[in-house]
């Protein structure tokens, strides 16, 4: 996975997988503690207490077409590059909550992507699932549910070409500079000069 | 080019005890990146990196790769090693850091493909 963005598809994928209606993306940074969070939190079918002690081992899916599942693992992967750890609760019949944390000054952080056309995608190929995305990033918010633009549609429907350009163009104006995508690495504070 | 004959060129350190080692290598591949690998390199290849989670043992399960080699002398975990033999993958690794290995595979014929 190159970005983040493509984690959090993946994640959401699984979700979808597991029959839920609602799922809540969240992304947080928060700079001072050089923390960088990213929630999916589904009403899916959640996982039973035996599944989840080996939902990070790769060899563990419930696909059958195939014996292996990525999704977790990599981003677990990701997040223990930086130093950054991943949890993963799950009651069954209520729903899984996975949450990533990020060092985001760490060298192997990767970068978020493209969070407009994740969400867009996922609003496009999911039209009966509702999606709460939230951003934050230290003073800023942002906030998009598909159940307050749905009830505002009334009869469009949410999946409707003029209605996901609309949601993407949000998405991308107001997440502009919302979290900072420049490569982050901070100079090691002890070093002091290095002679060339 | 055989797997067994790439080892003892190489003087690779075979990790992963009792899997036959007589398979082809149909070419090579090197990436760090584990979806790189799961969308470019092809069944039978050897896959050259320094990752050492056991998700590189699902990614070359996955693609039926011929076997990983870990550069600069990188250890992996006794569980990926055991999943590595149960798994039938050959994990191998070598002192040398990626550049040189990947000039010495290069230089006995294994090409990218």
């Amino acid at each position: 996975m190159e970005d983040l963005s493509l984690h959090i598809l993946d994640i959401v994928e699984n979700s979808i997988n597991a029959a839920a209606t609602f799922i809540r993306i969240s992304i947080v940074e928060e700079t001072v503690k050089d923390l960088f969070t990213v929630e999916i939190e589904d009403n899916g079918k959640g996982m039973t207490d035996a599944f989840l002690q080996k939902v990070l081992d790769p060899f563990c899916t419930t696909r059958t077409t195939r014996k292996i599942g990525l999704g977790l693992s990599l981003l677990a992967q990701s997040a223990r590059e930086t130093g950054g750890d991943i949890v993963v609760r799950s009651i069954v019949g209520k729903g899984t909550v996975v949450t990533a944390d990020f060092r985001p000054s760490h060298i192997d952080m990767k970068p978020l992507g493209n969070i407009a056309d994740t969400v867009t995608t996922l609003i496009a190929g999911n039209p009966r699932v509702d999606i709460l995305l939230h951003c934050a990033c230290d003073g800023m918010r942002y906030r998009l549910d598909t159940r307050e633009i749905r009830s505002a549609l009334e009869e469009v429907p949410i999946n409707s070409s003029e209605v996901l350009s609309a949601i993407r163009n949000d998405l991308l104006e107001a997440l502009q500079g919302f979290f900072d995508q420049r490569p982050r690495l901070r100079p090691p504070k002890e070093t002091g000069n290095v002679p060339l | 080019m055989n797997l067994q004959e790439i080892v003892n060129r190489l003087s690779l350190d075979v990790k992963t005890p009792g899997l036959d080692l007589n398979r082809e290598v149909t070419g090579g591949y090197v990436s760090d990146l584990l979806s790189d690998v799961m969308g470019n390199s092809s069944g039978g290849n050897i896959w050259i990196t320094l990752q050492i989670h056991l998700n590189i043992v699902a990614v070359a399960s996955l693609k039926g790769l011929a076997g990983i080699i870990l550069v600069n002398n990188r250890r992996p975990d006794e569980d990926t090693l055991k999943r590595a033999v149960a798994e039938n993958i050959p994990v191998m690794t070598s002192a040398l850091p990626t550049f040189e290995l990947v000039g010495r595979l290069y230089a006995l014929g294994l090409r990218c493909r």
